[in-house]
């Protein structure tokens, strides 16, 4: 068992960046960087402090990560609470809440997905995939349509400029999603080992 | 040859597949008998034979079009899984999810419908399914549109596997549609027809079932926040997409079967070609760009969209129904052909297609829809192609297995009856459409003009005739899929 102290220093450090007040000014200064940049930048820290995990936490949690399952599970769920407008706005008032945001989006959604994702089978993340293009088109178009603010900390054009790019992103991964399945390659992973019983 | 043993070792099912067949194939014959049953109960109502109110004919007709589209694609993904499941892995739970899937989902519909009182139709334009001026509840539309949403998931779940199994064995999905040959190459002779069509369809529909998961959520938090106001022609444009993607990967699901049973019956092998493959590759493109052919009528869409819905109208289908009825064609001529029910379904279903889509081609062209689209040419167009077309496809896959079990009498004589009663039944009953089309009979219409009786009346007794008929197949299937395998054959014998 072997802390990766170097990676895991860098995390907190990190996460201290994100936390700092210049940074939280910068990031929190309009609804699309906060949904857009910050916390996507915090689920990413997650990731990376997966690879920073000892060995034997990676086996405790894979014991109950069967196929990556309770791992994409618990992501998508933590990530519903933070697509709502309201825990966006709430934790640019709130010191606690945002406590929790800055807790729960780097430990509950990035450390979960990276942890699972190798587990999980290609129908596990065909599913997510299609269910994160679908959303952002949902988030998207509501964004866009909605004629009155959904947080009170950000202006109308800004929410509407959020709608816009998250349109955007849908559609790049859903070009993505199809170039990889036309003419991608693909690691065969747990599917290949769940070949021989499951008929 | 492999390819021609009429019961091949690798169709063999194992018990649990047995029963997940079993379900899927009685279930739908049995919804079959129903939706039809509510069809001949509508055209009986609209020929003035039967007093239906307004209000529950369009209850009606809203489960007869749901019923029918879902069922369709029930029984056809079931024939897809049947023969690629040969070819690469396909889990069973996936299979069996769908089925789930689906069963929720109808009751959600059943629900919706018969005690929610919805009678606002699949397809329904926004502000539809809400805005139901009293008639129904808003959560009888959040029940109907919950229902799709179950159903294309658990399409959506298969598909997934099917990717899943087509991507291990062949790299990716643009291998195994056969690009790599488009341009030459060597093509090898193996790679089956089943593996290019399924590959198809899981792109085009899951694509079709993605913009469904969109628009069909958006409506469900347009009922919860009734301030959030959709574009119409957005709206229209997702919810055709989704609805057209689906029923039309049911004749590409469908014709499997033809691929895979034609050579057994000719006793002639049915080789892959080039223009085979071109014509699937193009028609993946094509069948996801053609659904603005649904809404030439809307003025306020781009020109260039309604422009581009004609012209790849007129292509979509073309390229594979040509290559596909052409290479039948050619692998049953001379060939001593063995004529039983199945062989005889799988003809009468390429008639079908054929003649099916010369209406969706016409209907396809600007000028002509202005003035058709809104008649009974349409539903002409789409019961032609359903129900002379897919549902043969799907029921020559039925007979074909039921050929294997025990005591099974091949080609008895009211099946050489049945056959008959069912495409005169079918004849009559899509031509009155069309000439009910020609006479510019509104669709969707419960009660109609005296002058539009006529159509009516002709088309409730072809209706009739293929009630009758289908209650037949139904029975005679239903009663052989229970059977036990006949020892004789090593497929479909349990594991």
């Amino acid at each position: 068992m072997r802390l990766r102290l170097p990676t895991i220093a860098a995390c907190v450090m990190a996460v201290l960046v994100l936390v700092s007040p210049p940074a939280r000014a910068w990031l929190e200064s309009s609804m699309t960087a906060q949904m857009l940049v910050q916390l996507p930048l915090l689920a990413a820290v997650g990731a990376w402090m997966a690879s920073a995990l000892p060995a034997s936490a990676g086996e405790w949690f894979a014991r109950r990560d069967r196929w990556g399952i309770n791992g994409l599970l618990l992501a998508s769920m933590t990530s519903l609470v933070w697509m709502l407008p309201r825990a966006l706005d709430a934790a640019v008032d709130d010191a606690w809440i945002a406590g929790a945001k800055f807790a729960t989006i780097p430990l509950l959604i990035g450390m979960p997905l990276a942890l699972s994702w190798r587990r999980a089978s290609l129908v596990l993340r065909g599913v997510f995939l299609a269910e994160t293009i679908a959303t952002c088109f949902r988030l998207g178009w509501l964004y866009q349509v909605s004629p009155q603010r959904l947080c009170s900390n950000y202006l109308l054009n800004d929410q509407q400029r959020l709608g816009y790019w998250l349109l955007v992103i849908g559609a790049a991964l859903f070009v993505l999603l199809m170039g990889k399945l036309l003419a991608g390659r693909f690691d065969p992973g747990p599917d290949a080992q769940m070949q021989g019983g499951e008929r | 040859m492999a390819a021609l043993t009429m019961y091949p070792e690798s169709e063999r099912l194992s018990a649990g597949e047995r029963v997940a067949f079993n379900l899927y194939m009685i279930s739908a014959v049995v919804l079959f008998v129903l939706m039809m049953l509510l069809g001949v109960i509508m055209r009986m109502a609209q020929g003035t034979w039967l007093e239906v109110a307004p209000d529950l004919f369009y209850r009606l007709l809203s489960m007869h079009g749901a019923g029918m589209v879902g069922t369709m694609g029930m029984v056809t993904t079931a024939v897809m899984w049947f023969f690629l499941r040969k070819y690469v892995t396909l889990h069973l739970w996936a299979f069996v999810a769908n089925y789930v899937l689906f069963l929720l989902g109808a009751l959600c519909i059943i629900a919706a419908i018969f005690v929610g009182r919805y009678g606002g139709l699949w397809t329904f334009l926004y502000p539809l399914p809400t805005h139901s001026m009293g008639m129904w509840p808003d959560a009888s539309a959040a029940w109907f549109m919950i229902g799709y949403l179950l159903i294309g998931v658990g399409m959506l779940l298969f598909y997934l596997d099917a990717t899943a199994g087509l991507v291990r064995k062949y790299g990716n999905l643009g291998r195994s549609l056969g690009l790599q040959w488009l341009f030459g190459g060597r093509i090898d002779p193996e790679h089956p027809k089943a593996v290019v069509a399924s590959t198809m369809v899981i792109i085009a529909n899951s694509l079709g079932i993605i913009a469904g998961a969109v628009i069909l959520v958006m409506y469900l938090v347009g009922i919860v926040y009734p301030e959030f106001k959709l574009d119409p022609l957005v709206a229209k444009n997702l919810t055709y997409w989704f609805g057209h993607m689906y029923i039309n990967a049911t004749i590409y699901m469908g014709v499997i079967a033809v691929y895979e049973l034609l050579a057994r019956y000719s006793g002639r092998p049915y080789a892959i070609s080039r223009p085979f493959l071109w014509s699937w590759a193009a028609s993946t493109l094509f069948v996801i760009i053609v659904f603005p052919h649904h809404l030439l009528m809307d003025y306020a869409q781009p020109r260039w969209v309604s422009i581009t819905g004609q012209i790849i109208s007129y292509s979509a289908g073309f390229p594979v129904f040509l290559v596909t009825v052409w290479g039948a064609l050619a692998n049953i001529h001379r060939s001593g052909m063995r004529w039983s029910m199945p062989s005889r379904l799988m003809i009468l279903s390429l008639f079908g297609w054929a003649a099916g889509i010369v209406p969706a081609i016409l209907d396809g062209t600007i000028s002509i829809n202005r003035v058709m689209h809104n008649t009974q040419w349409v539903p002409g167009h789409f019961h032609f192609y359903l129900l002379l077309g897919v549902l043969p496809m799907a029921l020559a896959l039925m007979y074909h297995v039921i050929g294997s079990r025990r005591n099974q009498v091949s080609n008895s004589a009211a099946d050489r009856l049945g056959l008959p009663i069912y495409l005169l039944g079918g004849l009559i009953f899509t031509l009155a459409f069309l000439a009910a089309g020609h006479l510019s009979v509104a669709r969707r219409m419960s009660s109609h003009l005296p002058e539009w009786i006529f159509t009516d009346q002709v088309g409730a007794v072809g209706a009739i005739l293929v009630l009758l008929a289908m209650i037949y197949f139904a029975t005679r299937i239903t009663i052989g899929l229970l059977r036990g395998p006949d020892s004789g054959h090593a497929a479909h014998a349990a594991a």
